[in-house]
């Protein structure tokens, strides 16, 4: 839509005036590391964070959430939805490309209202990636070193002001009521560019081959020796899909008061790569290899989720690259997969 | 059916053990004074005179470690319906264990003295070793809110919940730093989960109190602590505090 | 079709009445339920409903009532396996559950109007192939031969005995069983499923399998099904997975690509012949 500017002087007073209306998270530090918090005080926001340990998705799909409550008396329940106004302030662009693809997931077939009610009550203002996070971080061979969508806002940093690109109707009019903001004058729009031309050459292609491939190569690899080579090391720890910004698994408990009488059923963040992630009641685990669940994870991130939902389902965060602790990392597969297929 | 349940008659006990998990039992009843309301303590030493010998489950903490603890818990054994291992002496041997890995004789006469041959002894054994048990609550002491699921659950007639999970999974969704990254030494890829991850939340490695978790990776665990300067014998040392009897059981 | 309204959250249940509760053998009951305001659940054949106790958990069911005999009412034939299914089992009439659905795909009971029908389920298979059978028997003429071929581990494990037999006695269904072991009571075939084949000769072309069972019968009995001649696509089975939450986000019941909640848990062969999670 529209490019307009803030200086760098009203972004104290544009987080301060969203708090009236606004629960607003954003990046904040977390001992050595970056976590999303709740901010109270501008001064909390770290915009110059390079990854946060666990993905914006927390205020969409939270850990665990209360779907519904419940009296066992005549099995009545009332379902429980947050639709409290939230502002996430800061996403990078990894990140908004994989709440994207969250949205797509959860409004097709049956819809998800408790996701989406959240949704619909969430502004994102996202924050453009000058220079890569870390030597984990692959964006740019995954399509995901931009966003032209999935923002309401989007700032880049000029030095002494923010460029905000303005994604949506809700984002213009956050602007309009809660910031002093000018229109880009030309000198500005120049200096966008520039910055956007000139963060490019920073990134570098860390996938041996374009990520749009990635469904086809992962088509020829299920028999691939990598996955029993997974299977000595992977710790099934499940660290790499709770760190995800596109995974979405859950498990589904309830939680009762001590008289049995009310209580709440919960879902909770689940991982495939955890041992008993697909046993059956009656006794029967289909996926009981290490080998097998790493598998099936790549694939959902290479091969499955495209084929449904048309978009990758890895954004190259990196997040869980960094989180393994036995470096298994997306790169590192997939660059042995895209070798062993050309060599 | 899940309105009107009886109120069951529950009983604790304790052999080779600090009591710290009772201690934990009756933090919990003054959080949960309705627990109180659902069951009927029939004998808690440490917590009434009363000594009803009727219950229906028992909570044990503490590890067998004399030839004459066997046959009270068998007794126990024989009037529970249910018998739940309370915390880590229970459930794995625990710290009691240590002992097992040196010569009985000398550890009588390091903590005895000369009185050595007064006191009866045997290796430190977790209570499974002797009877057969229902339902662990692990941890070193138990986690209070781990006791009040796992009453409740009893109480619904539900298999309690044990996480067959490591502490990594409650770690992340906490978002804790992770210990290795803070130059730490933490042996949570390895052991179960339901703790919430106290130590890691509250900046320490993981001592493995609550037990391994099943099929753990442990070549790959130690391949980790080389990557992270660490030895194999870091490890055993650690797990020596809580996985001393498991240790031997894998070796002998 | 008429699935349960949902209010709001598709992971709200609705609350249901146990009408009848019938013991089959040790492990199995019966359970007739009653939807409120005489709705029907409006399921195929295959369908599956969340049974929920609040407080215990929600498990996957498969229906196991021909929606041809629906009159208000399911039934749910429960192996007591876990807590859902064990607290089910503790169950009196009158009690109130709560359920979701009917939920996943079923068989396409029309495309196989006019074929000869093969049922092979085995154990507790025969829950969901009974929706069918009793359609595919409520509605007689519009197929050719019944076949029923059915095998247990033993006689004591044999489920709806008195339809068992109410079947053996048609003379317009072919109807074989069998058991994996034997007791002085049985007087039948002895052997595992696999060996009812032979008995039966049919026209590949016209005849439509539906086979159930535990995982490991699917292999074995897929070769007999081939063997025989019939097509790929004409193989139907029913697959268990972990669905918990039956509307394709959770991942659990995930069969490689496919969500066995939703394109399932009726699949025929063609459908995932190349899956390799599949069987």
């Amino acid at each position: 839509m529209s490019l307009r500017m803030i200086d760098k002087g009203s972004m104290a007073a544009f987080v301060s005036n969203l708090l009236q209306a606004y629960e607003v998270v954003g990046p904040r530090a977390k001992d050595s590391q970056y976590a999303f918090g709740r901010i109270t005080d501008y001064d909390q926001l770290r915009l110059d964070y390079n990854t946060t340990i666990l993905p914006p998705k927390k205020y969409l799909l939270p850990q665990e959430e209360v779907l519904f409550t419940f009296q066992t008396e005549g099995m009545s329940a009332a379902p429980v939805f947050d639709t409290r106004p939230r502002v996430i302030f800061g996403v990078h662009t990894c990140d908004i490309h994989a709440l994207h693809l969250l949205d797509a997931v959860f409004a097709t077939g049956q819809r998800d209202e408790h996701y989406l009610e959240r949704r619909a009550a969430t502004l994102i203002v996202g924050i453009e990636c000058l220079t890569p996070c870390d030597e984990h971080s692959f964006c740019k061979s995954m399509g995901t070193l931009s966003a032209s969508e999935g923002f309401d806002l989007h700032l880049t940093d000029l030095g002494d002001r923010y460029a905000v690109e303005v994604g949506t109707p809700a984002g213009e009019a956050l602007l309009a009521r809660y910031a002093a903001n000018h229109g880009a004058g030309e000198s500005e729009v120049g200096l966008l560019d520039k910055m956007l031309s000139e963060k490019w050459p920073r990134f570098s292609y860390r996938l041996d081959f374009d990520g749009n491939e990635l469904p086809a190569l992962m088509a020829v690899s299920y028999k691939n020796p990598i996955w029993k080579e997974l299977e000595g090391r992977c710790l099934a720890c499940g660290s790499c899909n709770l760190v995800c910004p596109t995974c979405y698994c859950f498990d589904v408990q309830d939680r009762v008061s001590m008289d049995r009488k009310t209580g709440e059923r919960i879902r909770v963040w689940d991982s495939c790569q955890l041992a008993e992630f697909a046993r059956v009641g009656s006794g029967e685990n289909f996926r009981k290899t290490r080998a097998e669940r790493q598998r099936h994870r790549f694939f959902r991130k290479g091969k499955y989720i495209p084929d449904m939902h048309g978009e990758l389902g890895c954004v190259g965060c990196g997040r869980c690259a960094r989180a393994c602790l036995v470096d298994i990392t997306p790169v590192g597969v997939w660059n042995a997969l895209h070798k062993a297929h050309t060599a | 059916m899940i309105g009107d349940l009886m109120k069951p008659k529950v009983a604790f006990f304790d052999f080779t053990s600090c009591e710290g998990c009772q201690l934990t039992v009756v933090d919990s009843l003054q959080t949960h004074v309705d627990l109180l309301d659902a069951v009927e303590i029939v004998q808690f030493r440490e917590a009434m005179t009363e000594k009803g010998e009727d219950y229906a489950i028992a909570f044990v903490e503490g590890s067998i470690s004399r030839a004459s603890d066997e046959a009270r818990l068998r007794r126990i054994r024989e009037q529970a319906a249910i018998v739940v291992a309370l915390g880590a002496c229970a459930h794995l041997g625990g710290i009691n264990a240590i002992r097992n890995a040196q010569p009985l004789d000398d550890v009588r006469k390091y903590v005895y003295g000369d009185k050595a041959d007064w006191y009866e002894t045997y290796p430190a054994r977790p209570i499974s070793a002797v009877v057969k048990v229902d339902a662990v609550i692990p941890g070193c002491p138990i986690d209070r809110d781990e006791f009040i699921g796992v009453v409740k659950a009893l109480l619904l007639g539900k298999k309690p919940p044990l996480p067959d999970y490591p502490v990594c999974v409650e770690c992340k969704r906490k978002e804790n730093v992770c210990v290795f990254h803070k130059g730490g030494f933490c042996l949570g890829p390895v052991i179960r989960a339901g703790c919430g991850a106290i130590c890691p939340t509250c900046g320490d490695g993981c001592e493995g109190c609550r037990g391994l978790i099943p099929n753990p990776n442990q070549d790959s665990m130690s391949d980790v602590l080389v990557k992270y300067g660490l030895t194999v014998a870091d490890m055993l040392a650690r797990w020596t505090m809580f996985g001393t009897y498991q240790q031997m059981e894998a070796g002998s | 079709m008429s699935p349960i309204p949902t209010v709001g959250s598709v992971y709200v249940p609705s609350p249901a009445r146990v009408a009848k509760v019938k013991a089959l053998t040790v492990m199995e009951k019966l359970f007739t339920i009653e939807l409120p305001w005489g709705q029907s659940l409006g399921h195929q054949p295959g369908q599956f409903v969340e049974v929920s106790l609040f407080g215990i958990g929600e498990a996957p069911i498969s229906i196991s009532s021909s929606p041809s005999r629906s009159n208000g009412v399911f039934e749910l034939c429960v192996r007591k396996v876990g807590d859902v299914t064990g607290a089910l089992h503790g169950l009196e009439e009158g009690a109130t559950i709560g359920v979701r659905g009917p939920m996943g795909t079923g068989f396409p009971v029309e495309k196989f109007r006019g074929k000869d029908i093969l049922f092979a389920p085995g154990g507790l298979g025969l829950a969901p192939a009974r929706s069918l059978i009793n359609q595919v028997l409520d509605e007689r003429g519009s197929f050719g031969r019944v076949m029923i071929l059915y095998g247990a581990r033993n006689p004591a494990e044999l489920l709806f005995k008195d339809e068992l037999e109410a079947w053996r006695q048609r003379s317009d269904v072919e109807f074989l069983v069998t058991v994996d072991r034997s007791d002085e009571s049985w007087t039948g075939n002895v052997g595992v499923i696999t060996t009812l084949f032979k008995h039966v000769v049919v026209n590949p072309r016209n005849t439509v399998a539906v086979t159930i069972g535990p995982p490991v019968m699917y292999r074995f009995v897929l070769m007999e099904l081939l063997g025989k001649g019939i097509p790929e696509r004409q193989i139907w089975m029913s697959l268990e997975r972990r669905m918990k939450c039956g509307v394709g986000k959770c991942g659990h019941c995930q069969i490689n690509n496919l969500y066995c909640c939703q394109q399932g848990p009726a699949f025929n062969y063609a459908q995932i012949k190349g899956v390799e999670e599949a069987i």
